[in-house]
């Protein structure tokens, strides 16, 4: 996307501002969306971006800037503008490029560029929507969504690293909407993943709609959920989301640099019970957070993060390596070229255990079942997190009783890690959007389904 | 002729010829942009980020079909393209016989010396502020650090123009600081922030930003659960601004249609207490919700949303407003990668008679802080379910600091459970919402 002399060119006048290290990330990224409202396509929308990002290097400090142009005299002003305040003599000289051709461990067959295979997508969403509505007469609606994407980066560094990737995302979603007077509620469904249409094989539409329905159909019914301090059962899959947030976070050296984690010092230490082992996985057939290379140009690879309870691994980009001493973990990444990179989870999970859900069930007088957990935030500095449940049922005497709705859990990271008591064996893992320093990036979360002992539920009965 | 050598009127001629030779209408959005970021960190900058930017976005109507598509690459070819794929997406989507292409051949342009005003500032002067937040806040008793912090100026443009002949620009500046520090005590600790934008750099003033944010950092250092129950509640400015924000789409025409907003059937009804009253007053220009006209050209108004506790209308544009057989009522919202959709532009709560002291007698819990808000809600209900931290008062003052609590209920109820509404309004940090305070009465809390 930007031959390599125009690259050498740029790179060496940074080098000869006085950087210490610099780097082009060029970015094309072609994007397709299919949307569906019921039984009517909504909109198909496309579109591409494209731009290089350049980043210069003094000492820790990051000077970032971007443009959509690509001729050489726009990447040598932007350089010159960003160095204005830091220029000195020369303190290194770039070395020569060498190519590095990485293995595709992620193929892909159905492919944006070739074909955007609207009328299928369409087909399916249409069939996911009239298996919702077959459900349940309260079904009265379906939003549904495929988005395809196809991200090309190319990445030059004065190291002389020169490397390429092509990174196909397929995504697909349903929304059932169930009514019943004045209430309304909802439930949905999505899969995606780091490949192209091909997924359709794997999606099955019928599945798709049934368990939207059956979600929205069991909030309908759902009561007031009892507040308080509790065990809770957190569901597999995007359950994970609560580690992903609340722990994973925090062992990302974006904050622990910056000392704005509160595992920042606890490197071996046990900071979770010793049941609980965490992994952040690049390299994951196809899985959505999967990636070939890092946006730093580096393979990805399996970074065990905590093993039997003890912290074993941070998350660590180069800036994050430079200024913690721990080794880079193919972890650097960012949205787009408009964000420097940072460090960044990937497919991030707790390890399944050899638990059952009966037994966890049977081993509460009162507390919650939150089989399906929606987003949250949490506060990186303290840990604090809150998290939604979008399906949850309530325990009482070792007994599911009654569908609940508006609960959220609440707790810090440190002390979540350390209340789980049961972990099962139902892995599996669910693809989400991350936003944190360096924008939004696809991410997969995942766990088997776990108990936590103690924490806060927020309710309204 | 290439498009390196155009200027953006020409570029849009180019694009709109092709779209009615292909006898389509369409408009086309020109989003262009300038941003200087500065972070600092342990005394020294951290970051320093320049970038420009420019997208296109297309929307087409052929035979009642929409189709939209955006762009970066903005060469012949690109252009080229960009309408193709416009045309081709408009080709699979139904027929939506109320959207058109309003008969709006205006010239518009927004006021640049009040929008986008000038000034001699140094990017020197700019690092020192950056540094000054970063430095104050460090230094203060039992900062630990300040993570998070900078100071930004973004310049901000909007083209838009029609097959119609629209031609709308509007030019906007705005210049941002702010800071979260994490404070420590023992095993204690805090994480808060604040912030604060004007459209003059000269105009950010640091000891704002640094004040606010120790204050909400120490005052929660102590902070821990309260009993569960239910309390009178009061919201600050940003948390209230940002509650009304979750569930804003009770006012949206466009959710009306498509059969998810409660609110839908309720115009002329009382849905609150009556002393609420609710504007959406686009043309403060004290706000950065200011909006001359909206993304259909449509010229704005202040509009009436909810007068003593009566829903008066729905925001819309002109599609909206075709399907419901009213006017639009210039809440057209559109980006370059979006379809066209309503959006309010700056809320206006009106106050009322109650002043401070009998808004803040007897015990109610102050929130200051909320986490989990779009996940905790769900807008078509009204269900939330937040995240909080804040404070337990009594006559007015704070006895008590208060974290790891749940605020929760509905909001739909909760618009009919207000007990007082204070004399005086206040803007939100990014000053886009003016509201006075509300007390609510009966919330859940969960300690």
């Amino acid at each position: 996307m930007l031959n390599s002399q125009t690259a050498e060119s740029v790179i060496d006048h940074a080098l000869s501002l006085g950087a210490d290290f610099a780097e082009l990330f060029i970015e094309k990224n072609e994007t397709n969306v299919v949307s569906t409202l019921s039984t009517e396509v909504q909109s198909v929308e496309s579109g591409i971006n494209f731009g290089i990002g350049l980043r210069l290097v003094y000492g820790n400090k990051v000077l970032y800037g971007y443009t959509n142009k690509t001729d050489k005299d726009e990447l040598f002003r932007i350089a010159s503008v960003l160095a204005a305040k830091d220029l000195r003599d020369p303190v290194s000289c770039t070395k020569s490029f060498n190519f590095n051709q990485m293995t595709d461990i992620h193929p892909a067959q159905k492919i944006l560029s070739v074909d955007a295979e609207i009328e299928s997508k369409v087909a399916y969403l249409m069939s996911a929507d009239r298996a919702a509505r077959a459900a349940g007469e309260k079904i009265s609606q379906t939003r549904g969504s495929c988005m395809q994407r196809e991200q090309r980066v190319e990445i030059y560094n004065s190291d002389g690293l020169h490397a390429n990737d092509r990174r196909h995302y397929i995504r697909a979603h349903l929304t059932a909407i169930a009514s019943d007077g004045g209430e309304q509620a909802t439930g949905s469904w999505n899969d995606g993943g780091l490949l192209g249409w091909e997924i359709e094989s794997s999606i099955n539409p019928q599945q798709t709609g049934e368990a939207a329905a059956r979600q929205a159909l069991v909030n309908l019914t759902a009561r007031p959920c009892p507040s308080g301090r509790m065990p809770v059962i957190i569901g597999n899959g995007f359950g994970g989301v609560i580690f992903h947030e609340a722990c994973g976070h925090l062992l990302e050296t974006t904050s622990v640099a910056k000392k704005a984690s509160v595992f920042h010092d606890q490197m071996g230490e046990m900071i979770a019970s010793s049941i609980v082992n965490a992994v952040d996985d690049g390299t994951m057939t196809n899985e959505w957070g999967s990636i070939n290379i890092d946006d730093e140009g580096m393979a990805t690879q399996r970074t065990q993060l905590i093993k039997d309870g003890q912290l074993t691994n941070f998350l660590v980009d180069r800036i994050g390596a430079q200024q913690t001493g721990f080794a880079r973990s193919g972890s650097g990444r960012r949205e787009s070229y408009k964000f420097a990179p940072a460090s960044r989870m990937r497919n991030t999970f707790i390890e399944p255990g050899d638990a059952k859900l009966d037994v966890m069930i049977a081993s509460i007088d009162k507390g919650i079942y939150a089989s399906h957990m929606g987003g949250g935030s949490v506060q990186p500095g303290t840990g604090e997190f809150n998290f939604a449940v979008t399906e949850g049922y309530y325990i009482e005497n070792g007994k599911i009783q009654y569908p609940v709705k508006a609960a959220t859990l609440i707790s810090t990271g440190p002390k979540v890690l350390k209340e789980i008591s049961m972990i099962g064996q139902d892995f599996s893992l669910a693809c989400g959007m991350c936003g944190s320093i360096s924008g939004s990036v696809p991410t997969t979360v995942g766990q088997a389904t776990l108990k936590v002992d103690d924490i806060l539920v927020g309710g309204n009965a | 002729m290439g498009s390196s050598n155009m200027n953006t009127a020409q570029m849009a001629e180019q694009v709109l010829d092709q779209v009615m030779s292909a006898g389509a209408a369409g408009d086309l959005i020109i989003d262009e942009g300038e941003t200087i970021s500065l972070k600092a960190r342990d005394g020294e900058l951290e970051e320093y980020k320049v970038s420009s930017s420019r997208i296109f976005g297309l929307r087409v109507i052929k035979d009642g079909h929409i189709g939209t598509a955006y762009s970066e690459a903005v060469d012949a070819d690109a252009l080229k393209s960009l309408v193709g794929q416009a045309l081709n997406n408009a080709s699979f989507v139904k027929v939506e016989s109320h959207e058109n292409i309003l008969p709006n051949s205006n010239y518009l342009k927004t006021d640049d010396e009040l929008l986008c005003p000038q000034e001699q500032v140094s990017i020197d002067q700019k690092i020192q502020l950056a540094l000054a937040i970063e430095n104050r806040l460090a230094t203060k008793e039992k900062v630990k650090n300040v993570p998070y912090n900078g100071v930004q100026d973004t310049f901000s443009q909007r083209h838009i123009f029609s097959s119609a002949g629209l031609n709308a620009l509007t030019r906007s500046r705005m210049c941002t600081a702010y800071a979260y520090a994490l404070v420590e005590d023992g095993e204690k600790n805090a994480m808060q922030g604040s912030s604060q934008v004007s459209r003059l750099f000269s105009e950010l003033n640091p000891s704002l930003v640094i004040d606010k944010t120790y204050e909400k950092c120490i005052g929660l250092l102590d902070g821990k659960p309260i009993p569960s129950k239910h309390y009178d509640v009061i919201f600050d400015t940003e948390c209230q601004v940002s509650v009304f924000g979750v569930f804003a789409m009770m006012f949206s025409g466009k959710t009306a249609k498509d059969g998810v907003n409660p609110m839908r059937d309720k115009i002329g009804s009382v849905i609150a207490d009556s002393r609420l009253t609710i504007y959406d007053h686009p043309l403060n220009t004290d706000g950065f919700g200011y909006h001359l006209f909206d993304a259909e050209g449509t010229a704005t108004e202040k509009s009436g949303l909810v007068i003593d506790g009566c829903l008066k209308t729905l925001i819309h544009n002109s599609a909206t407003a075709s399907y419901f057989g009213t006017n639009t009522t210039g809440h057209a919202s559109r980006g370059p990668k979006s379809t066209l959709g309503v959006n309010l532009h700056q809320v206006e709560i009106a106050s009322s008679s109650d002043d401070m002291s009998t808004l803040h007698s007897g015990e109610y819990l102050e929130v200051t802080d909320l986490a989990g808000l779009h996940s905790g809600a769900n807008a078509i209900s009204g269900n939330f379910s937040f995240g909080a931290s804040g404070y337990l008062c009594q006559g007015g003052e704070r006895i008590q600091a208060v974290r790891g609590i749940t605020v929760a209920g509905n909001f739909y109820e909760m618009l009919n459970k207000i007990s007082m509404i204070g004399n005086q309004q206040h803007w939100n940090e990014d000053r886009t919402a003016l509201m006075p305070s509300i007390r609510f009465s009966d919330v859940a809390i969960s300690g």
